[in-house]
């Protein structure tokens, strides 16, 4: 007898590009045990593939295997469940890679009946992948080349004859295997890092769209339907939840800025006397004309806002949220909210990260005002800090692989190889470009970028908040145990196919999550037996990392986070070196790794 | 009095848990795709979200397209008697607003019957964002009427302190109603 009675479909659904083929293969207790689903699911099924490639698998190669996997709780009825994870071996750092995605598209996925979706090869010319319940066809779509997200989306839609199908997909940016391309769904909802837009690009795939029908298994329906509802109901009743709906995360530019943790001229400052010009109250007065929410969430985060004058007028955008907000704003010294909007659009309709592209751009503007670059690297067109012609410019260059962009499209790798020179102000962790929180006066996040699986992300272990607001007397073992804690517990939001917000931002108990994860699978999980699982899974994608080359040189913050900040509210806060080796080698040592950050997992 | 479903497409969100609380109340199933109430999302020209239900029509053009008569009213509700449907979707392409739903596990058109008319739909209880609301008749086409009345007005506005906060005040000036006589004379 099976051992949960809900929670999964036990089938994955293998399709190889190259062939044109698909095959579905059971999964058993123990993969669904050891894994849970979501990024565990992927993770396991990407080390497979790396051990059948003889622990080579080149990232933009037909053998580097992409992975769409929702979790048990995703689409379940409770809040804020609609997330999936992209995942495979990213072209950005060349190690583990993966990006979460809300909207609805894995409610879809698992509705078509399956728990995973790996995808291997390449497609002899653009096309799409269409998975209609059990049927999987690959539909070729020249006619699609070089088109923007938005159209592509209604463009299938069309086709399909079908306005419900769900389809996520990539710009020219993925096509032109940008390192940091973006996949789509629901119009603007991106699995933003990591590259794994350029991963379909490299396989030809334009778009998945899928269709689904399918009941999603739930164990114990009646006690899902009486824990959730208490779950919407305490949501509900927060005191900030009215500041959620209206703000969504755009409320962060001025907590950012009076913590003195936005990222400001290429992370040069972190506070910014401009701040009140791009921040959630003025998106309020002048921009946002809507709200939109991901699958059952009640906090509907997502801002529609339109640009109703001015040179941008008519640009119509779902976001900005805090991190695109800072980093096509604050970071590029862009101070008007219709030019973070237009590059907004032009991220999502391209199909690039915001985070890198902002990230990016401004190492181009710093290097080129310190003299590191030149007005030819720049093919003859300056560029300053708040020129938000040029950077429009310079963002489409990018997505085109046009001029400059061509390099910059390579990430901050690619562009450290063209430019060695600039390897003070390119802010990456691994190949992958910071994203919007200043880590110098909470030297744990220092250590949560560091540490990162994936590279210089936030949502591995946002603990910047919590020290700066409590940790004043923390010793290292406290922040390395915070960083831990939240790279266990965020883990297993992505296993389950949940969003972290109702968590980390209005105060949602974790505990929460094992009951309703017990009760949807029926058999009973304490927090702390998923926590275990968690671990497991961070040794396993660190054995990945190490298996493609990683070591401990790749476990340190950006350069910039060893100068102290010169002015703000954070003025002379600094990571001090020392404290961050010690911090690293007491992290190895609680994650039972050696000196070196070998896991003791076989990598083989 | 009768009570019906409205819905505020501006304070739609499209979040759908009006569709899953829908499924799995009435089905005991987590299933959005059986709900009898949908979110249609139009994006990005007109940015649109809306929740897609039964009006509980008086002259209900799926009742009159029923070939087998099964589509009947009870207090003001439209409903379906599941036995002698049989399944030929006429009602569905009938309706002129798309509010009833076909599931292929399901051979009987998915509609709204406000809950078995329990008096508490679990789509409104359920939206986060106060979009589907549950309103006596009399009260639709009020907001409509608000909004007509008010485009009339002359709104004029005056700022002014109050315990030391700038406050602003708008009113209409039903006074200064320039180039419009509302007595039928000369001004």
């Amino acid at each position: 007898m099976k051992q949960h009675n809900g929670g999964y479909f036990r089938k994955i659904l293998h399709i190889d590009m190259t062939t044109g083929s698909s095959r579905t293969e059971a999964v058993d207790d123990e993969f669904i045990e050891s894994f849970i689903g979501g990024r565990g699911f992927a993770i396991k099924l990407l080390w497979d593939n790396l051990a059948k490639n003889n622990g080579r698998v080149d990232p933009l190669g037909p053998e580097n295997m992409l992975v769409v996997a929702a979790g048990p709780l995703t689409g379940v009825y409770l809040p804020s469940s609609g997330k999936n994870s992209f995942a495979s071996i990213s072209p950005a750092t060349g190690l583990f890679g993966d990006s979460s995605m809300g909207g609805g598209f894995g409610v879809e996925l698992r509705q078509a009946g399956y728990d995973a979706v790996t995808i291997v090869g390449k497609a002899p010319e653009l096309s799409y992948v269409f998975i209609d319940d059990n049927l999987v066809s690959i539909v070729p779509c020249p006619e699609l080349k070089g088109k923007g997200n938005l159209e592509t989306e209604g463009r299938i839609r069309d086709n399909l004859g079908d306005h419900d199908v769900k389809v996520a997909s990539i710009g020219i940016a993925g096509e032109n295997l940008v390192r940091f391309a973006c996949v789509t769904s629901d119009w603007s909802r991106n699995a933003g890092r990591t590259g794994i837009g350029a991963v379909m690009g490299s396989k030809n795939i334009k778009a998945i769209a899928v269709r689904g029908q399918q009941d999603l298994p739930v164990a114990n329906v009646d006690k899902v339907i009486e824990i959730s509802e208490q779950a919407y109901k305490e949501l509900g009743a927060h005191n900030m939840m009215g500041h959620w709906q209206k703000q969504g995360l755009m409320g962060v530019v001025d907590y950012a800025n009076m913590m003195g943790i936005l990222p400001t001229y290429n992370f040069r400052d972190t506070h910014w006397e401009k701040s009140k010009n791009i921040n959630g109250k003025t998106m309020l007065a002048s921009h946002k004309i809507g709200n939109t929410a991901c699958f059952g969430c009640p906090m509907c985060c997502g801002n529609i806002n339109l640009v109703k004058e001015g040179k941008w007028a008519g640009t119509v955008t779902e976001g900005p949220e805090y991190e695109t907000a800072a980093m096509l704003g604050s970071n590029l010294g862009v101070d008007n909210f219709a030019s973070i909007l237009r590059g907004n659009h032009l991220c999502d309709e391209l199909g690039i990260d915001t985070i890198s592209t902002g990230n990016l751009i401004a190492v181009v503007i710093e290097g080129y005002e310190k003299d590191l670059l030149t007005l030819d690297d720049l093919d003859g067109k300056p560029v300053t800090w708040g020129d938000d012609d040029r950077i429009m410019e310079l963002i489409e260059q990018i997505a085109k692989c046009e001029s400059i962009g061509a390099t910059l499209a390579l990430g901050a790798k690619g562009v450290l190889e063209r430019w060695p020179q600039l390897k003070d102000i390119v802010l990456h962790v691994k190949g992958l470009e910071q994203s919007a929180y200043d880590c110098r006066g909470a030297s744990s996040m220092a250590l949560a970028y560091g540490t990162s699986d994936i590279g210089a992300h936030h949502t591995r272990a946002w603990t910047v908040g919590k020290e700066l607001e409590m940790g004043a007397d923390w010793g290292i073992e406290e922040k390395v145990d915070l960083v831990i804690y939240h790279q266990h517990i965020r883990s297993l939001f992505d296993m389950f196919g949940v969003c972290r917000l109702p968590w980390i931002e209005l105060g949602f108990h974790e505990d929460f999550y094992a009951e309703l994860y017990s009760e949807v699978v029926g058999r009973q999980y304490s927090l702390d037996d998923l926590l275990v699982k968690s671990q497991n899974l961070y040794n396993m994608t660190r054995a990945i990392n190490v298996k493609l080359g990683a070591s401990k040189s790749d476990d340190y913050p950006p350069a910039r986070t060893f100068i102290p900040i010169h002015s703000g509210p954070l003025a002379g806060k600094v990571c001090d070196k020392d404290e961050y080796e010690k911090m690293l080698a007491l992290y190895y040592e609680k994650r039972g790794w050696d000196e070196q950050g070998n896991p003791q997992i076989a990598c083989d | 009095m009768r009570r019906k479903i409205a819905v505020v497409p501006e304070k739609c969100s499209g979040c759908r848990i009006c569709e899953i609380a829908c499924a799995i109340h009435r089905q005991k199933i987590n299933n959005p795709k059986k709900a009898r109430i949908r979110v249609t999302t139009i994006y990005p020209h007109p940015v649109v979200r809306m929740p897609v239900v039964c009006n509980q029509c008086k002259d209900a053009k799926c009742l009159s397209a029923c070939p087998t008569d099964v589509i009947y009213r009870q207090n003001g509700v439209v409903k379906i008697h599941e036995d002698g449907c049989i399944g030929c979707h006429a009602c569905v392409d009938a309706c002129p607003f798309g509010a009833m739903y076909v599931h292929t596990d399901i051979d009987v058109p998915l509609k709204c019957d406000l809950c078995a008319d329990s008096g508490q739909p679990q789509c409104v209880k359920m939206c986060p964002t106060g979009a589907i609301l549950f309103m006596p008749e009399h009260v639709f086409g009020q907001a409509h009427r608000l909004n007509n009345v008010l485009s009339y007005t002359h709104m004029k506005e005056i700022e002014y302190i109050e315990h030391g906060e700038p406050k602003r005040l708008h009113y209409a000036d039903n006074n200064a109603a320039e180039g419009r006589d509302r007595t039928g004379g000369e001004e």
